[in-house]
């Protein structure tokens, strides 16, 4: 199985691991009500190394990517990051995508329900190799920082400049000597940055943004912390929701999809089903804090009769609510709309606008700090 | 389906329909009302629309619907949902006050 290049110095934090899709991945460091309010409150750094990474030259980069995912790759600008996905034959989502155009270069970072190999194997069988892709989940680290004081962390280490950094962008730092990237691309909802840098400095560099992000009241996280963040602030969780439903147009991530492209893996049968109408829809819900049943699996009930399945919850430590995904029928698929769950006569849901949340980060300009 | 549950569905597609093609009318936007789910993200991430745009999404709601998203409302402009339960709260607080 693979595993973080960090993980001496995960284990030295106290990171307890867990198995992700093939991949060992650091589940949490401390209980989850506190990893979130560190992340809504502070700064949490977690370790995303176990995405899948990639570099290949411009050149080469725009055709091969367009013709794999979904997305318009072609108009990613300089500097900037395309959110699309990875599809398998059938048109179901395989892998969460960015897409980073770095002037000469392109990088494809990829959080995936399939194992390293696998993803490995579907670009090759695409032309990875004629398209010069190069791997990099071996040779460099993937660091995220997230929280309200996740700038001051970043200004601190790699100067003011990245307070102008808008979301989905990428700029490359010097550190110790090498050349490490910083994406403006969390799914928290609050201020949140990728780094990624090669492994002769990823020790030094998790340590200085460890001791950075203490100064400053905050700490590790793990990645189950970020479920929660990412339901509370409505991005898509490919390991929750994604895994349940698997396809694009039931979860709503057709901004995802470039429709005017001619070809793309899976894009033959996502058409289809685009052409035959969209039957279901996933839809935000939310019911009291002490309603331990809305997990995944439940059934909403509307007059009797089972009509919604749960696909992803969480505990909203924001609004002290529990909250949850479930796909519903196009018909029933609004907000506002009261349900019970698991019987007839079972505890009141409802179905609500997301993203139910209204983060710190948002009432913070960084281009007036 | 019950009268109220019915009810509150209808007001709420009519109200979606009526803004979503509106909006992509005015951006220009690439995909059909049934591509636009209506929790997507507007403003950075989702739909990635920038400043200018968020002008044309507040003066999409205010003349479809006659009524005034302050400036500072940024929280509204969050999602097609968002600005539709505020479109319903600002319809409900004018019939409440007449």
């Amino acid at each position: 199985m693979r595993t973080s290049y960090l993980k001496p110095i995960l284990e030295k934090a106290g990171a307890v691991f867990e198995e992700r899709c093939g991949t060992e991945v650091v589940s949490h460091f401390s209980d989850i009500a506190t990893e979130n309010s560190t992340v809504r409150n502070v700064v949490g750094l977690t370790d995303f190394s176990f995405l899948q990474m990639y570099r290949m030259p411009e050149e080469t980069a725009i055709e091969f990517l367009d013709g794999v995912l979904a997305g318009n790759v072609a108009s990613t600008r300089f500097g900037r990051i395309t959110h699309t996905f990875l599809a398998d034959d059938d048109g179901n989502i395989l892998s969460d995508c960015y897409v980073a155009n770095n002037d000469e270069e392109f990088l494809l970072l990829c959080e995936s329900v399939i194992d390293t190999d696998e993803v490995d194997r579907i670009l090759d069988a695409c032309g990875a190799q004629d398209a010069g892709v190069e791997r990099l989940h071996d040779s460099h680290v993937l660091l995220g920082l997230d929280g309200f004081d996740a700038w001051k962390v970043v200004r601190d280490a790699f100067g003011s400049d990245v307070l102008g950094l808008p979301y989905l962008s990428v700029e490359i730092y010097p550190f110790e000597g090498e050349d490490i990237l910083l994406m403006r691309a969390g799914k928290t909802s609050e201020f949140g940055y990728l780094v990624m840098a090669p492994t002769r400095v990823a020790a030094e560099l998790y340590t200085k943004l460890q001791e950075a992000v203490k100064v400053l009241g905050g700490g590790p996280c793990g990645v189950a912390v970020h479920d929660g963040l990412r339901l509370e602030g409505r991005f898509f969780n490919i390991f929750k929701e994604g895994v349940a439903v698997r396809d694009p147009l039931v979860l709503g991530l057709q901004w995802m999809i470039d429709f005017d492209k001619e070809s793309f893996h899976g894009g033959a049968a996502i058409a289809t089903r685009r052409a035959e109408g969209v039957k279901q829809k996933i839809v935000g819900v939310a019911a009291a804090a002490d309603c331990e049943s809305l997990v995944p699996g439940a059934m909403i009930y509307h007059a009797g009769q089972p009509v919604a399945e749960v696909v992803a919850s969480c505990h909203s430590y924001v609004l002290d609510q529990k909250l949850a995904l479930a796909v519903f029928p196009f018909e029933l698929a609004y907000s506002g709309v009261p349900f019970t769950l698991g019987a007839a006569e079972g505890p009141s849901v409802r179905t609500i606008s997301m993203p139910p949340i209204l983060p710190k980060s948002l009432t913070l300009r960084l281009d007036e700090v | 389906m019950t009268d109220t549950v019915e009810s509150t569905i209808e007001r709420r597609a009519a109200i979606i329909a009526t803004f979503k093609e509106e909006l992509i009318q005015r951006l220009n936007l690439p995909y059909t009302a049934e591509d636009l789910h209506e929790d997507i993200s507007l403003l950075g991430a989702g739909l990635g629309l920038d400043s200018l745009d968020a002008l044309e999404i507040v003066l999409c709601a205010e003349n479809c619907f006659g009524i005034k998203i302050p400036d500072e409302s940024i929280e509204v402009l969050r999602s097609i949902n968002t600005i539709v339960d505020y479109i319903i709260q600002e319809q409900d607080r004018r019939e409440s006050a007449a």
